[in-house]
């Protein structure tokens, strides 16, 4: 079956190509200059455009896969490719089936899709005719193959009907929770800002991140946005997570699922996160976090 | 001045949603209705807009009967006129698209506000379905907006950095959460809203899409759940954990 993938970045490409290349023949489009020509791909294409949009891109995307006849189109779920997912559902009269973590081929062209639900609480298996697939972040790691694909430069100049007026640099990214091994993340419970010392000693003892939830992140803005665990945030994966002040919110507790073991430590007997920990301790976690860092120390 | 168009959407409420521990399978029976997160920032955002430079917001939800008082909740943050479209089918961001563009396009408006993704189904296919469906410029995924004239701009933000854009109008701008801070009506204003205009109206479409629910249950979890109420027992053991795994 022919697949077109796009991805705005190699690293996404890469990801997606190792947990696919046994399921799809498969041509990558990526938005970037990265070499991803190990992955298994038959051809990468890599475009050149001056203002890459959602609504420019589709037009190219749904181009390319007429003219080819591709089956499917496979894209790495972001706020891009997701506009990108609704408009191409449209413009090829097809289904689309969003931040999926599963993907099986059925019989008579229809596809097994396993996407979360509710928040996060629940997972939805479907069953559809869908063409249109993107992927959660971080499914797998990249791993080569001994082939190597054709690379091709194309250049698209398809017009955009929205303009770019200023890019803004952000603050260069001083952390990578998905790919951190030991991670301590800060709920609502921690009460105050000058709280996350206290997170920030204890992952500083096992060398590990410190990660927090929506409120903390989002609300009162304590930590950066890239720190926030969550289904809308980072989903990570480490060897030990442990939540701090976290009641375990669902959207939360879906960005940790990866996690190899969790440890909580809650005031509240009754947290939701003592269901979804390996071990847990009730207390207060500036009584619990200085006795657990005196005797890490040891 | 500006006429505005802001979509919600009403869901369950997740928080207070029980697992059915026999069967793994959410317990919906009951659970009360909320206005979606996302849809709260929207609706917080077109009335700004309106507060800013003037207009009208029509708040338009793809519900049901019961989507009453959250239609009254939407008017009480500011919304001048309500339109209930009847009909909702779970999950289908096929159908919500055409029931809500059909009616869009009987009105008059120079923005449409939404949000970018759903706190319950996270889908995101709704913003640019109706973009194509509408034939609309879309500026998604906004944390800031500004009008000027007949151009909207947006403050997109992205991984590295963040992407100021603009448009013609009338267009459709998705936001994210960090655009604003909802307000919370009080009570009696959500009471007094019942005094607004507020329709409800059947639209009839045909879509024909194929998706099927095979299950929809909570994912098994196999954690250990050892929890301790004394304190420094739980500390020995699991600093003797943390020892084992990071060595």
């Amino acid at each position: 079956m022919k697949a077109l993938l796009f991805s705005e970045s190699g690293d996404l490409a890469s990801q997606l190509l190792t947990l696919l290349r046994d399921k799809f023949e498969i041509n990558a489009y990526i938005l970037s200059k990265d070499d991803i020509s190990e992955y298994g791909a038959s051809n990468v294409f890599q475009i050149e455009t001056s203002f890459p949009y959602a609504d420019n891109l589709s037009s190219f995307i749904s181009e390319e896969f007429k003219k080819w006849n591709y089956h499917v189109i496979l894209m790495v779920s972001s706020p891009l490719t997701r506009d990108i997912a609704g408009m191409l559902s449209e413009i090829l009269k097809t289904e689309a089936i969003t931040e999926i973590m599963k993907l099986e081929t059925g019989e008579n062209n229809k596809f097994y899709t396993e996407r979360f639900f509710f928040g996060g609480k629940t997972i939805i298996r479907e069953e559809s005719d869908a063409r249109i697939f993107t992927f959660l972040a971080g499914l797998t790691d990249p791993q080569k193959v001994n082939t190597k694909s054709n690379v091709q430069k194309i250049r698209i100049d398809l017009k955009s009907r929205v303009s770019l007026v200023n890019e803004i640099e952000k603050p260069k990214s001083s952390v990578n929770l998905e790919k951190a091994d030991i991670i301590v993340s800060a709920g609502r419970g921690i009460g105050k800002k000058e709280g996350l010392s206290v997170i920030q000693q204890l992952a500083d003892v096992l060398h590990g991140e410190v990660g927090g939830s929506r409120p903390v992140c989002l609300d009162y803005h304590w930590l950066s946005e890239e720190r926030q665990v969550g289904l809308s945030g980072k989903r990570v994966k480490p060897k030990i997570y442990i939540a701090a002040g976290i009641s375990g919110q669902v959207q939360h507790i879906a960005g940790m699922r990866g996690s190899k073991t969790v440890i909580a430590i809650n005031k509240d007997k009754n947290a939701p996160i003592f269901n979804e920990c390996d071990y847990g301790i009730v207390g207060d976690l500036y009584v619990v976090i200085p006795k657990l860092i005196e005797k890490l120390k040891k | 001045m500006y006429n505005i168009i802001v979509l919600f959407k009403q869901i369950l409420d997740i928080d207070q949603m029980k697992i059915d521990e026999k069967t793994g399978e959410p317990v919906t029976k009951n659970l009360p209705y909320k206005i979606e997160d996302l849809s709260k920032n929207a609706i917080e955002e077109a009335v700004r807009v309106k507060e800013k430079y003037g207009g009208k917001v029509i708040a338009i939800t793809f519900g049901g009967d019961q989507a009453t008082m959250s239609m009254k909740e939407a008017l009480a943050m500011g919304a001048d006129e309500g339109i209930i479209l009847k009909g909702y089918r779970e999950n289908n961001p096929t159908l919500t698209a055409e029931v809500l563009a059909t009616k869009i396009k009987t009105l008059q408006y120079d923005i449409i506000i939404m949000g970018n993704q759903s706190a319950d189904s996270y889908t995101g296919l709704l913003p640019g379905k109706l973009s194509s469906k509408l034939n609309l410029p879309l500026l998604g995924n906004a944390i800031k907006l500004e009008m000027e004239g007949r151009k909207a701009r947006v403050t997109r933000s992205g991984e590295q950095r963040d992407y100021v854009i603009e448009s013609d109008l009338p267009a459709i701008i998705s936001v994210e959460q960090e655009i604003n801070e909802p307000r919370l009506p009080p009570l009696v204003q959500i009471m007094m809203a019942g005094k607004k205009p507020m329709k409800v109206e059947e639209i009839k479409v045909n879509v024909e899409t194929y998706k099927k629910v095979i299950w929809n249950r909570a994912p098994k979890s196999d954690r250990k759940r050892v929890v301790f109420e004394d304190i420094d027992k739980g500390v020995e053991e699991i600093s003797k954990v943390i020892r084992s795994e990071v060595k």
